[in-house]
C-alpha cells in the first residue's frame, strides 16, 4: 500500500538534503526538486484510484484519531497534491535555466519547502498541523519573494510578511479558541462536536480563522499584499504562488468553512465576497502597464470566481469551482511562465516593450496566448468547459441574489477578455521591424510550456478526464458527516 | 476581584495582542512594526497557555508518586506554544533580515517613505 506520509515526508526530506547534496556537487541542487515532484506525482497519481472508493487515514504515533495527528487523503487532498506535484514538477524543470544568478541551493531549497508546506496543507486532518504546514508555504515564500534582491523585492517582501504574520497569529488565536472550547485538535472531532456549544461561542473562531487563511488566500479586503509580491517575485515563484499558494490558502478557507464549521449561513456572503475580488481583481488589472503585475490582478480575480462558485454550496457549483481552480493553476503558471522570458528577452516588465514579440518568441508567444484564451474562457481550451460549470451552477439554484452575482461575473470576464486581447494583440499585431531575429526560450523551459498547453488543451476538449474526481471531490467537500464518518470510525 | 483572578491571564493576553495590533497599525518606522509583531506573538503564545492552565497546577508527569492527576496541567497547549515560539522566531528574524536589506537599498526606514509598489 502506498502511504500519503511520504508525499510530506520525502520532499521535506530532500529540501534539508540540499545544502549536503550542494556541499560535494553545487550543480546537484537544481536537480533534486524535479526528482522529488515526479516522485509524489507518481504516488499522487497511485493513491487517486484507492482513494475515490475510500479516503485513506494515516494515524501517526500509533494512536487513534482523535489523539494523533492524522492524514487525510480523501479525493480533496489527493487532486490538490496532483496538481501540486504537477505544477511543481513542470515549474522546477523550467527553473533549471531559468535561476541563474544569486544562492541557487536556497532557491531550490526554499522553493521544495514551500510546496512541500502545501502538500501539508492540504493532506492534514489536524488543525493546529494546518497551521504548521500553513507557515511553512508562508515562510518560504517571504523569503522567495525577495530573491531576486532588488528594491522592489525587498519591498514587497516585508508588506507581504507583515500582512501575512498578523494574519497567522489571527488563525493561531482561532485555534487556540477552538481548542479551548472542544478540547481536541482533530478536524473531524471538533467538527463533530461544534453543535454541542452555543452559535456565538463559535461564531468568534470561525471568523478569526477565516480571515486568517483569508489573508493567504487574497479574499478582497485582505490581498493588498499580492500584487506586490507576485510581481516582484521571479517568474518561476510567481507562476506557485499564483498557481499553488493562493489555492491552498482557498482550500483551507472552504475545507475550514464547509467541514469544520458547516456554515451555511455566511455562504452568501462568501459569494458577494467572491464577486468583490472578482471585480476588484479584473478592473485594476485592467489599468495596469506592467505584465506581470497584470497577471497577478488576474489571478485575484480568478480566486473571486473559484471562491463564489464554491460558496454557491450545490454539488454543481462545488465541482465548477474545483474545475476552475483546476483551470486556472494550469493557465496562470502557462502564464507566468511564457512571460517570465518574454521580459527577459525584452528586458522591461512593461507591456508596450513587448511589441513584435510574436515575431521574434513565436513558440513563447503561442503558449502565452493559449494561457491567456484559456483564462478568458474560449473554447477549446481548458477554461471554457470550467466557467461554462459555474455559470451553469449558479444559474440551477434559482435565486435572484445569485443571478445578479453571476452577472457582475460575467461582466469580470468581458474585462478580462479586453486586457488580455490587448496584450496579445501588442504580440503579435504592433512593432515596426519586419524580420527580427528569432531567439526562442531555452528547450528547459519550452518543455514545461508545452506541456502546460498540451493539458489544457486535452482536459478542455475532454472534461470528462477530470469530472469524476472533481465530482467526488465536490461530494467529500459537501458531505461532512461522511468525512466525520471516514476518520473517527 | 473573582473575576479578574479567574480571567486575569486572558486579560493580560487580548492586552498584548491588542497593543501589538495597534503598533503594527499606527507606527511608521519599520522595527517598531516588528516589535510590534514580537508583542502580538507573544500575546498569543500567552493565550494558548492560558487555555490549559490551571491554577498551583503540576507538571504532567506520572513518575512521581503522590501527583494528583486532576491538578495537572493540560500538556497540549504547552506543545503548541513551543511550535508556535519557533515559528515566530524564525518570522522576526527574517523580518529584521530584511529590515537591514531595506535599510541598504532606500537609506530610511519609515514605511511612508518606502512606496515604489502601488497599487
Amino acid at each position: 500500500m502506498v502511504n500519503p506520509v511520504l508525499l510530506i515526508a520525502v520532499p521535506l526530506g530532500l529540501a534539508f538534503a540540499i545544502p549536503l547534496f550542494a556541499l560535494f556537487w553545487k550543480a546537484a541542487a537544481k536537480y533534486v526538486p524535479p526528482v522529488a515532484f515526479a516522485f509524489n506525482l507518481v504516488i499522487s497519481l497511485l493513491l487517486l484510484p484507492k482513494v475515490l472508493e475510500n479516503p485513506v487515514i494515516v494515524s501517526i504515533g500509533g494512536w487513534q484519531p482523535p489523539f494523533c495527528i492524522n492524514l487525510v487523503a480523501g479525493p480533496v487532498g489527493v487532486l490538490f497534491s496532483i496538481i501540486i506535484a504537477l505544477v511543481g514538477l513542470l515549474v522546477s524543470i523550467y527553473a533549471l535555466d531559468y535561476i541563474k544568478e544569486g544562492a541557487a541551493e536556497k532557491y531550490h531549497m526554499l522553493y521544495l519547502l514551500l510546496l512541500t508546506g502545501a502538500t501539508g496543507v492540504v493532506l492534514t486532518g489536524d488543525i493546529f498541523n494546518l497551521f504548521v504546514f500553513f507557515e511553512i508555504l508562508c515562510i518560504s515564500s517571504y523569503a522567495l519573494v525577495a530573491y531576486t534582491a532588488n528594491k522592489a523585492g525587498f519591498e514587497s517582501a516585508i508588506k507581504y510578511l507583515i500582512q501575512g504574520a498578523v494574519g497567522s497569529s489571527l488563525l493561531l488565536i482561532g485555534v487556540g479558541l477552538l481548542y479551548g472550547l472542544f478540547g481536541t485538535l482533530n478536524m473531524a472531532d471538533i467538527a463533530q462536536n461544534i453543535k454541542s456549544v452555543s452559535p456565538i461561542s463559535v461564531f468568534v473562531p470561525m471568523v478569526l480563522l477565516i480571515t486568517g487563511l483569508g489573508v493567504e488566500a487574497a479574499i478582497f479586503p485582505l490581498n493588498a499584499w499580492l500584487p506586490d509580491a507576485h510581481s516582484s517575485a521571479p517568474s518561476s515563484i510567481s507562476a506557485v504562488l499564483s498557481g499553488i499558494a493562493i489555492e491552498v490558502g482557498l482550500y483551507a478557507v472552504v475545507r475550514v468553512v464547509f467541514t469544520i464549521f458547516g456554515a451555511s449561513s455566511i455562504l452568501l456572503f462568501l459569494a458577494l465576497l467572491g464577486i468583490l475580488t472578482l471585480l476588484v481583481g479584473e478592473m485594476c488589472a485592467f489599468s495596469q502597464n506592467n505584465i506581470k503585475r497584470m497577471l497577478a490582478y488576474s489571478s485575484i480575480g480568478q480566486i473571486g470566481l473559484i471562491l463564489f462558485a464554491l460558496a454557491i454550496a450545490t454539488s454543481y457549483g462545488v465541482t465548477g469551482g474545483l474545475f476552475q481552480l483546476v483551470s486556472h493553476a494550469l493557465s496562470k503558471a502557462l502564464l507566468f511562465l511564457a512571460a517570465g522570458y518574454m521580459i527577459y528577452r525584452a528586458g522591461s516588465m512593461e507591456i508596450s516593450a513587448l511589441e513584435g514579440m510574436g515575431k521574434k518568441m513565436p513558440l513563447t508567444c503561442l503558449a502565452f496566448t493559449i494561457g491567456a484564451f484559456s483564462l478568458v474562457g474560449l473554447p477549446p481550451f481548458i477554461g471554457f468547459p470550467s466557467k461554462f460549470l459555474v455559470v451553469r451552477a449558479a444559474l440551477a439554484t434559482k435565486e435572484t441574489f445569485l443571478f445578479v452575482l453571476i452577472g457582475l461575473a460575467l461582466l469580470g470576464t468581458v474585462i478580462e477578455a479586453a486586457y488580455f486581447f490587448r496584450v496579445v494583440q501588442v504580440l503579435y499585431f504592433k512593432g515596426e521591424k519586419p524580420n527580427p531575429e528569432r531567439k526562442e526560450a531555452p528547450i528547459t523551459a519550452l518543455v514545461p510550456m508545452f506541456i502546460f498547453v498540451v493539458l489544457i488543451v486535452i482536459v478542455g476538449i475532454y472534461p470528462k478526464l477530470v469530472t469524476d474526481v472533481l465530482n467526488s471531490a465536490a461530494s467529500e467537500l459537501l458531505n461532512r458527516l461522511d468525512y466525520i464518518r471516514s476518520v473517527l470510525g | 476581584m473573582g473575576f479578574l483572578n479567574s480571567y486575569i491571564y486572558y486579560i493580560g493576553a487580548f492586552g498584548l495582542i491588542l497593543v501589538g495590533l495597534y503598533i503594527i497599525l499606527v507606527k511608521h518606522n519599520l522595527i517598531k512594526v516588528i516589535i510590534g509583531l514580537g508583542i502580538l506573538d507573544t500575546g498569543v503564545n500567552l493565550f494558548l497557555i492560558s487555555v490549559g492552565y490551571i491554577t498551583k497546577g503540576t507538571a504532567p508527569i506520572f513518575s512521581r508518586p503522590g501527583i494528583d492527576s486532576e491538578r495537572m496541567v493540560d500538556p497540549v497547549p504547552q506543545a503548541l506554544v513551543l511550535t508556535a515560539i519557533v515559528i515566530g522566531v524564525a518570522v522576526l528574524a527574517l523580518a529584521l533580515s530584511l529590515a537591514i536589506r531595506l535599510y541598504q537599498h532606500y537609506g530610511t526606514l519609515n514605511l511612508r517613505k518606502i512606496r515604489e509598489q502601488k497599487w
